[in-house]
């Protein structure tokens, strides 16, 4: 270990304990605490519109849900295509039981903590109940398991009178100590609240990973006939890990339902599903940094592209409507290009950066 | 002299300019925002009622038709998607909107209680009836999609001959396509003499001929559709092959296919081909394919702006030009009173849009009524057949009766 806790121009570990920790020096944790400082302090320092309050509160949205997804694929190896649909279990936990009990009931509008945590919950059991494929199915055969998931769930919802056949059910507007949360300051709050759960569930995943848990995870990744044969249950660290991902996108669902208002059937359909995917890939699977960069970087291209097929879709004659495969086609080629160039994602961009200024001004 | 004189003309210069000044000063904008799919799904109808849209908008302001005001419009594309109608309608808010378009069925439910909230008078291009239900805010430009199978519903009873007609319903598998099922069946209970044999949510499928075989076994004699084109036009082809499709309205032993707004047009015409011939589509729109006054002035403003064939002669455009008039129709009105023109202003005299201030539109078949208890604009329907690749009219407009009887 380097004598000097401030600043280590390179890795001195002596035990695994040391490497495990989450800040290497003094200067890391700082800029992380001014980082995280910065990022709670700007909305009171800068006055943002609504539309990009609510593009910063849907990454955020994403965040969590990929936290889940990256644990799941990123460092349990387990493919799955079906993560909108956890999203939607967790939107439409809060969402049907704001149309049972009446969405201005006090559990909806008050009570709105537990009822994320209810989100959270209903998304694990049903992880738990897809993930049990994962105890006999691997690759592509997991995939289609997780598909017919994401399929069962849009025919459930779009066809059940119980789910309002997949038109919108509304959800009351929240309340905090200072009262209702009203229209005004609606997306600060989210972005509040959003923030702190990432936080909350970012040091959550990065602490798991330090498990026994976490350390059996990556090694069934590896090689689950290894793992087996080295104690670990592979079975059971699959199955866990979907729930662990059901949870994480149970959460994201529900208060996704609490920043739209509501939960309607088109926002959790298999496209949503490959976003989260192509997120998790962008960033770096199997990254925890690389959970927080895919998401960002996917909207804000997905915006970008809006923007652009929206410019195009003025001048372009209609009977060709090119500018509508412009957004899928950027959306492809930029998974195909990571894959192909940097299958390691953003994520890897960030090492590198890191290991940069890490040296720096030393070469070597 | 000359030195003079150019004196002389730069305060004449000066004073004009100041004079001038005041009145561009005092000249207002007036943000009026849409959000529809112009590329994405359903973009075949999202594309021209944009163009009919703008258009309108450019024509109000290049003719001065609020005088020295123009209107500010913000067209954008949300890919038929509500978060980005959310986040579209969000942006319009801050940049101060005071009259808002929206497009689809899906985000004008999602969005109503928005619509509610901020008091925004609101005009999608969705027809559902369920997107006026307990909304104070939201107008229908035309006959709901209920009012319009309801309507079709009455012309097949009363045009057909021999017993009860045997009716399907083949409709979109969504809050859109549902809607008028239950109207339908309410019609059909109050005693409109019809059995509804069927109801069929289509899905993808690029055949449907099992479908129209059970149909045609069990004696159908009508099919009303309520969806888009493309599904439909997959029917009439398979129908035509099948030799099902009456050559004249209810022919025994063959099925007559009618359909609401969204179901016809030049579109379906050109995805079905021959197969589109003898369709019976209601809509309360004109076409151009029937001559008329709006008709050339749908083709005139299209021309004045380069639109292409196939956007000028849309139906998709005349709904956008109708909602942009109804729009402008407001401002000035409240104008006309000296009111400040806010959401406000606007949304009042939406409501005192009815009697003798109804709204003519040269491009809907009948006039543009609202009340506090009617929100829904044109009643007036309008039935087409296609006869030799072309939408003509069938009859006189009309309204249908049975959409009163089962309030």
């Amino acid at each position: 270990m380097s004598a000097n806790r401030w600043l280590a121009t390179g890795n001195y570990f002596t035990t695994y304990r040391e490497e495990q920790r989450i800040f290497f020096t003094h200067i890391d944790r700082l800029l992380f605490v001014c980082f995280l400082a910065a990022l709670f302090a700007w909305p009171f320092f800068f006055e943002v519109s609504s539309k990009y309050m609510l593009i910063f509160d849907n990454i955020l949205v994403a965040v969590i849900a990929v936290l889940g997804l990256n644990l799941v694929t990123g460092f349990g190896g387990l493919i799955s295509v079906g993560h909108a649909a956890f999203v939607g279990v967790g939107a439409y936990t809060v969402a049907c039981l704001a149309r049972i009990i009446g969405d201005q009931h006090v559990v909806i509008t008050h009570a709105w903590p537990l009822m994320v945590l209810a989100g959270g919950l209903t998304g694990a059991v049903f992880g738990l109940i897809v993930g049990l494929p994962a105890l006999r199915l691997r690759h592509l055969y997991l995939l289609m398991a997780t598909l017919s998931f994401q399929m069962i769930f849009q025919w459930v919802v779009g066809f059940m009178d119980f789910f309002n056949q997949g038109q919108f059910i509304y959800v009351g507007r929240v309340y905090w100590f200072s009262g209702e949360v009203g229209r005004s300051v609606h997306y600060q709050f989210w972005y509040f609240a959003l923030l702190v759960t990432v936080v909350v569930l970012g040091f959550g995943v990065r602490n798991l990973l330090r498990t026994k848990y976490g350390r059996s995870l990556v090694a069934v990744r590896d090689n689950d006939r290894a793992a087996d044969a080295m104690g670990m249950h592979p079975g059971f660290t699959k199955v866990s890990a979907f729930g662990l991902a059901g949870f994480f996108a149970g959460v994201a669902g529900a208060m996704q339902a609490y920043l739209n208002r509501g939960a309607g059937f088109e926002t959790f359909t298999l496209h949503e599903s490959i976003q989260y995917l192509a997120m998790t890939i962008v960033g770096g699977l199997g990254s925890l940094p690389g959970t927080f960069f895919g998401p960002a970087a996917i909207k804000m291209l997905d915006l970008q592209m809006e923007n652009l097929a929206e410019w195009a879709g003025h001048i372009l004659p209609s009977t060709m409507d090119l500018a509508t495969g412009l957004r899928p086609l950027s959306f492809g080629l930029v998974i195909v290009l990571f894959l192909m160039f940097e299958p390691r994602g953003i994520a890897n961009w960030w090492r590198i950066l890191r290991s940069y200024v890490k040296l720096w001004p030393f070469r070597y | 002299m000359k030195t003079k004189k150019l004196i002389i003309r730069l305060i004449v210069s000066m004073v004009v300019c100041m004079l001038a000044m005041p009145v561009s000063a005092m000249a207002k904008d007036y943000m009026i925002g849409l959000s529809l799919a112009i590329t994405g799904p359903t973009s075949d109808a999202g594309n021209p009622y944009a163009k009919g849209v703008e258009d309108y908008f450019r024509y109000v302001n290049d003719m001065k038709l609020l005088g020295e005001d123009t209107i500010a419009y913000e067209i954008r594309d949300d890919k038929y998607e509500t978060a980005i109608t959310k986040r579209n309608f969000e942006e319009f808010l801050d940049m101060g909107m005071v009259f808002y378009l929206n497009y689809s069925t899906g985000s004008t439910l999602a969005l109503k209680r928005d619509f509610e909230e901020v008091k925004m008078p609101t005009l999608p291009a969705s027809y559902h009836a369920g997107n006026i239900e307990g909304a104070n805010y939201v107008f229908l430009p035309i006959a709901s999609y209920s009012a319009q199978a309801i309507g079709l519903a009455e012309y097949l009873v009363a045009n057909h001959e021999g017993k009860t007609p045997k009716v399907a319903m083949y409709v979109h598998p969504s809050a859109f396509g549902r809607g008028p099922v239950e109207d339908v069946e309410k019609s059909v209970a109050a005693g409109l003499d019809m059995e509804v044999v069927e109801v069929v949510e289509h899905g993808k499928d690029l055949d449907v001929t099992g479908m129209l075989q059970r149909w045609k076994s069990k004696g159908v004699q009508y099919v009303i559709s309520q969806t888009v084109q493309s599904p439909v036009a997959t029917m009439l082809k398979g129908a035509n092959r099948m030799g099902l499709v009456a050559e004249s309205f209810g022919e025994k032993g063959k099925i007559t296919f009618l359909g609401a707004h969204y179901t016809g047009g030049n579109d379906l015409i050109a995805l079905a081909g021959e197969a589109a011939e003898n369709f019976y589509w209601t809509t309360s729109f004109i076409t151009t394919s029937e001559p008329s006054y709006g008709a050339n002035a749908q083709l005139a403003l299209a021309e004045r702006y380069g639109r292409d064939d196939k956007a000028a002669n849309s139906h998709n455009y005349a709904a956008g030009i109708i909602v942009a008039e109804v729009a402008t129709e407001v401002i000035q009105r409240a104008k006309a009173k000296g009111k400040e023109i806010n959401k406000e202003a606007l949304y009042e005299e939406l409501l005192e849009m009815n009697g003798m201030n109804a709204f003519y539109s040269g491009t809907a078949v009948g006039p543009v009524t609202y009340s506090k208890d009617d929100h829904q604009g044109v009643d007036t329907l309008q039935l087409y057949a296609v006869q030799d690749g072309e939408f003509r009219a069938v009859g006189k407009p009309f309204i249908p009766e049975y959409t009163d009887k089962i309030k």
